[in-house]
């Protein structure tokens, strides 16, 4: 089996006083899907920051590249994130420039490519994500589903090989959702792509994961396929899979 | 129709790609001829390589000529697939210019539409100001209070500040032109009611419209983009009444008090010239000062403030309410409320000053 392409070992984090990752352990090997699952507030977005470089860590360590992130001075991580893609929630899509200049950016302020092909790049990236007459167009001119896929257009704009996604199909009708979770297979299989993205959407999982990690109260549960998963001893994990309430949720709503 | 073919090679990235590309660009296209390019000897490709065959697309394109892909397949035909939107003929999308009397005809409707909703904002910001209050329809009194402190007494400093470098500037240079006449003592006449009547209200009208119109076009343009706008509305709250009315009040009550202070300023800071550097005893200064001002002289000022107070605060709001696209959209309301604001307060000086210096005389 080939080396993981990330591996997380014992991250501690904080915010403020307040513990939010406990002593997680994780690896993604190249060419799969990772999902990270877990309730809301369990420290899912903030693995996620973490692994690539956003947040700094209290204590652990992230290798990637065969880098520890959290020992890597301000340079040394910009020139290492340059070889990851992100994808917000939110989208992240600067306002103030069109699609197809949000798309251009990293590669006009990272990529060695021929400047004569930057417009042809980034219509076949949206293209890519099915954007490609919206090039022209204002991030608020575009839909919920439209921005979060223009957000992953630009995350693939250096041809990374991993790339981080928080949340792809919040907010999303489920035949939207169901085209990004398609489009995210798509990726890995034809250009090679490993992801890991976060969400809690049982359908997400079930369609796009090859393995999971659970995360519950900042401490990493359970890791294994999601076959392995809906067969779990583990309770929070049965719950998660059977949608059940926690006890006093649903003693509230009797 | 002519056919004109090329062999894409067995692996497609950005140095294949590029030769593939110099080849078409060494012999010039036909008008309307196919490009046909094989890729059964493919047996790789990456996306540079696919960027450079939508550069050859475009020119094919643009020569009025089609693009045909042949004999690919397993994972380069599946590549190719996802690239396929980007060979298409690119749409259109700037579609058909508007003539001179069209754009006419826009401006004209959007600056009538525009007009329209202020005076709409207007008149339901003075209603729930200054008559709901007395209905009993409620008033938002710690809000008010706020917004007092904020535009009023955070700008306090700064107000006087300005004033009182407007006051030294202005006895400088009337002192230099009043000495040739033997006439300086009358320096302190000018700065009483120059300040009284215009300076005081102008300078600080202009220094809130950039400390407080710019602030509030700010942040009602943010609520809009979050959605706060809406939110209000979902619950069934008057947006003028919540957001509007007291600032509207705050400034209506705090910009005559700035302007007070603006006028003393002034007035210290023409004082300091003339005892300093003019020579005058100061009691001979200040006589002069207070036996130049009459009433009239500073009602004729802060009737101006209450109109640029209301001014200042409905174009802010005014600019807020219509914000559209995010930030950006934020940035350039914000903008757009300061440079009306300030193009407001000069037209309505010279509309005040024909009717006190001309119609009343």
């Amino acid at each position: 089996m080939s080396a993981p392409l990330v591996a997380v070992k014992d991250l501690v984090a904080h915010y403020g006083d307040t513990l939010i990752l406990d002593n997680v352990s994780c690896s993604v090997n190249p060419g799969e899907i990772f999902v990270i699952v877990g309730g809301s507030g369990c420290g899912k977005t903030t693995l996620l920051r973490h692994m690539c470089g956003l947040h700094a860590a209290t204590s652990g360590s992230i290798i990637y590249r065969e880098q520890d992130i959290t020992q890597l001075d301000e340079d040394e991580l910009a020139r290492l994130q340059r070889t990851i893609g992100i994808a917000f929630q939110s989208s992240g899509l600067f306002n103030s420039m069109t699609v197809g200049d949000n798309v251009a950016l990293p590669i006009r302020e990272y990529g060695d490519v021929d400047e004569r092909l930057i417009d042809a790049i980034v219509r076949m990236k949206l293209s890519f994500v099915g954007l490609g007459d919206s090039g022209h167009l204002m991030p608020s001119e575009l839909s919920g589903g439209m921005r979060k896929r223009a957000g992953l257009a630009r995350a693939i704009a250096l041809d990374p090989p991993l790339v981080y996604f928080d949340e792809p199909s919040a907010g999303l009708d489920p035949i939207m959702a169901a085209g990004l979770d398609e489009l995210i297979l798509d990726m890995r299989d034809l250009l090679g792509l490993t992801f890991v993205i976060v969400t809690h959407e049982l359908d997400s999982i079930r369609t796009v994961a090859d393995r999971i990690l659970m995360l519950d109260r900042g401490k990493a549960i359970f890791t294994g396929t999601v076959e392995e998963a809906e067969h779990s001893d583990v309770e929070r994990v049965k719950q998660l899979f059977e949608r059940r309430p926690d006890e006093f949720i649903a003693q509230r709503n009797v | 129709m002519k056919e004109r073919r090329l062999q894409a090679p067995t692996t497609l990235d950005q140095e294949s790609g590029r030769s593939l590309w110099e080849s078409l660009s060494k012999t010039p296209s036909e008008q309307g001829e196919t490009l046909v390019i094989a890729f059964n000897e493919t047996e790789k490709m990456d996306s540079l390589g696919g960027a450079w065959l939508v550069k050859i697309a475009e020119k094919i394109h643009k020569s009025g000529g089609t693009l045909k892909l042949e004999g690919q397949q397993g994972s380069v035909a599946e590549l190719l697939e996802m690239v396929a939107p980007a060979l298409q003929k690119p749409v259109n999308q700037q579609g058909v210019e508007p003539g001179f009397f069209e754009k006419l005809g826009d401006t004209t409707l959007a600056v009538l539409a525009e007009s329209r909703d202020f005076l709409e904002l207007c008149i339901d910001a003075i209603y729930w100001s200054v008559l709901a209050p007395f209905e009993g329809r409620g008033f938002r009194w710690e809000i008010f209070v706020d917004e007092m402190y904020e535009m009023g007494v955070r700008a306090i400093k700064i107000v006087c500040l300005m004033n009182f470098l407007l006051g030294l500037i202005i006895a400088m240079l009337m002192a230099k032109q009043a000495e040739s006449y033997g006439i300086s003592i009358f320096v302190a006449d000018i700065i009483m009611i120059g300040f009284a009547r215009e300076l005081a209200a102008i300078m600080t009208a202009v220094v809130v419209s950039a400390r407080t119109g710019a602030a509030i076009a700010a942040e009602i343009a943010t609520m809009k983009v979050q959605e706060e706008i809406d939110a209000l509305r979902g619950m069934g709250l008057n947006v003028n009444q919540f957001l509007v009315a007291p600032k509207l009040m705050a400034l209506l009550v705090v910009l005559p008090c700035l302007v007070t202070l603006g006028v003393l300023s002034g007035v210290i800071g023409g004082s300091v010239w003339g005892i300093a550097v003019l020579g005058f005893q100061p009691t001979v200064w200040f006589t002069q000062t207070l036996n130049s001002a009459f009433l009239e002289d500073l009602a004729q000022g802060f009737l101006k403030t209450i109109i640029f107070a209301l001014g200042i605060v409905l174009i802010g709001c005014h600019n807020g309410f219509r914000v559209s696209g995010g930030s950006r959209g934020v940035g350039l309301m914000t903008t757009r409320a300061v440079v009306m604001d300030i193009f407001m307060l000069i037209s309505c000086d010279i509309v005040f000053a024909a009717i006190f210096y001309y119609v009343l005389g």
